[in-house]
């Protein structure tokens, strides 16, 4: 449950993120499906994914990787490989 | 000198230091430029042979290489209105029009104008292309006449394609260089410049399995930079290009060892990206996957090619994003491409004098 808690709180910042850089209407954090398919639905390609990839390095100091792109297809991937490497990163730190 | 090695200290520390993107685009002329360009992250571009006819013929050129040359002319208007009408239904913002000739179709030109407005003709120059059609006009040019009319057996090729073009702000005078021709470009730009013509510059990249006189060794790429980069700094009110551009296109290794080319020809992935979008269609209006880039039959080795740089290298951002000089260079590649490639963008003043090399690798 607080995972699931962690990946919607990361899923609703990436949701702004997204609202923001890429200039979206009519849509809010909120009301972003967290599902919906950013490539073939929203219409973001490549550039856009790495406009927000920076911000998202700035916000969370992870780094997503070029080749990572296609997978990252929906908030909530985009969000659970936040989580990821957000974990990753405490383990190493804990060690 | 203690100024001296507090710079080289400071440098350093800059160096090391991992930048934040915020920080990178903090300075006004470098986020200024950023909001600039990022304005135009919607294109996506395909391209489309036109016809498989010249009015000359080139040594080296790409479209007579492969099976493409014998794909049968399509010259029904409706069909192409309906092509680009599709294509622009799966998301084309931007055609690259281009094999063999395409100023011999100029009916097809403005068909494909009046369906998707933003784009380029790959031309000769030799015979003019209608002013309705608005797209940006890209005029090869491999030398001085003299070059012109032994490797091309055109006479008189510069006069002609100035007098066809002179003020014409769609036009873009594009000069390859070869392993033959770097000591007449200086010649080539003056006249250029003295007639107000914009000019970029390409390289030549062999299609496959040329070995010709024209392909490029370590020394002539190194003597292209030079040249590139002395031309630039002479005439920077004609030459469209950056120092970064001179340094991604003469390394070398070709651009898709650089910078992992993303055309569907080597990209097998089609999730996101060019892999996904870029179709190259033949003058059939068919399109094969395996062949699709946009000099098809370039040897991908030898690609250094400045359509190919447009996209590949543009579309590396995130990798450009490590500090002030790197992305200073990126935002003037970037820059540089869509002064080239759209109609109406000016391009700015270069906003990092330094050579940067790509990403990756070593001085």
């Amino acid at each position: 449950m607080l995972m699931e808690n962690k990946i919607m709180g990361i899923g609703l910042r990436i949701a702004q993120i997204m609202i923001d850089e890429l200039k979206l209407e009519d849509v809010t954090a909120e009301t972003f499906n967290p599902d919906i398919d950013l490539v073939d639905e929203v219409g973001i390609d490549s550039m856009d994914l790495a406009t927000v990839a920076l911000v998202i390095r700035d916000e969370y100091g992870i780094r997503i990787d070029e080749d990572d792109y296609p997978k990252l297809i929906t908030i909530r991937l985009i969000a659970e490989y936040i989580g990821g490497k957000l974990d990753e990163k405490s383990e190493l730190i804990d060690d | 000198m203690p100024q001296k090695s507090q710079k080289l200290k400071l440098r350093r520390a800059q160096q090391r230091k991992e930048w934040k993107f915020s920080e990178l685009i903090e300075d006004q002329k470098v986020r200024e430029r950023w909001e600039r360009v990022r304005k135009y992250f919607f294109l996506r571009e395909s391209t489309y042979d036109m016809t498989n006819r010249c009015n000359i013929r080139c040594e080296g050129c790409y479209y007579y290489e492969g099976d493409k040359q014998f794909s049968r002319e399509n010259k029904d208007l409706n069909a192409w209105r309906k092509l680009l009408k599709d294509e622009k239904a799966r998301g084309i913002t931007y055609v690259v029009l281009a094999g063999a000739e395409p100023s011999l179709v100029p009916e097809l030109l403005e068909a494909c104008f009046q369906e998707i407005s933003l784009g380029a003709i790959a031309t000769n120059g030799l015979k003019f292309i209608p002013e309705s059609v608005n797209y940006k006009i890209h005029i090869s040019v491999w030398g001085d006449d003299e070059t012109s009319l032994k490797i091309r057996n055109a006479k008189n090729m510069l006069l002609r394609q100035i007098d066809n073009y002179k003020g014409d702000t769609r036009a873009v005078f594009v000069y390859t260089f070869t392993r033959d021709n770097i000591d007449q470009a200086d010649k080539v730009i003056e006249t250029l410049a003295g007639n107000g013509c914009k000019i970029t510059f390409n390289m030549f990249s062999s299609p496959v399995g040329y070995k010709g006189r024209l392909r490029h060794t370590a020394a002539s790429l190194e003597h292209t930079r030079e040249t590139m980069t002395a031309l630039l700094l002479n005439h920077p009110d004609t030459v469209l290009f950056s120092r970064y551009n001179a340094t991604a296109h003469t390394h070398k290794s070709g651009l898709h060892a650089l910078y992992n080319c993303s055309y569907p020809r080597v990209n097998p992935s089609n999730d996101i990206g060019l892999g996904r979008s870029f179709r190259q269609y033949r003058t059939d209006l068919t399109w094969n996957r395996d062949a699709a880039c946009c000099v098809p039959d370039t040897d991908c080795v030898d690609c250094r090619h400045y359509a190919a740089g447009s996209a590949i290298v543009t579309a590396r951002l995130f990798r450009h994003a490590t500090n002030p000089d790197v992305f200073r260079s990126w935002l003037d590649y970037v820059d540089t491409y869509l002064s080239v490639w759209v109609v109406g963008y000016e391009k700015g003043l270069n906003l990092c004098s330094k050579t940067v090399l790509p990403p990756g690798v070593e001085a």
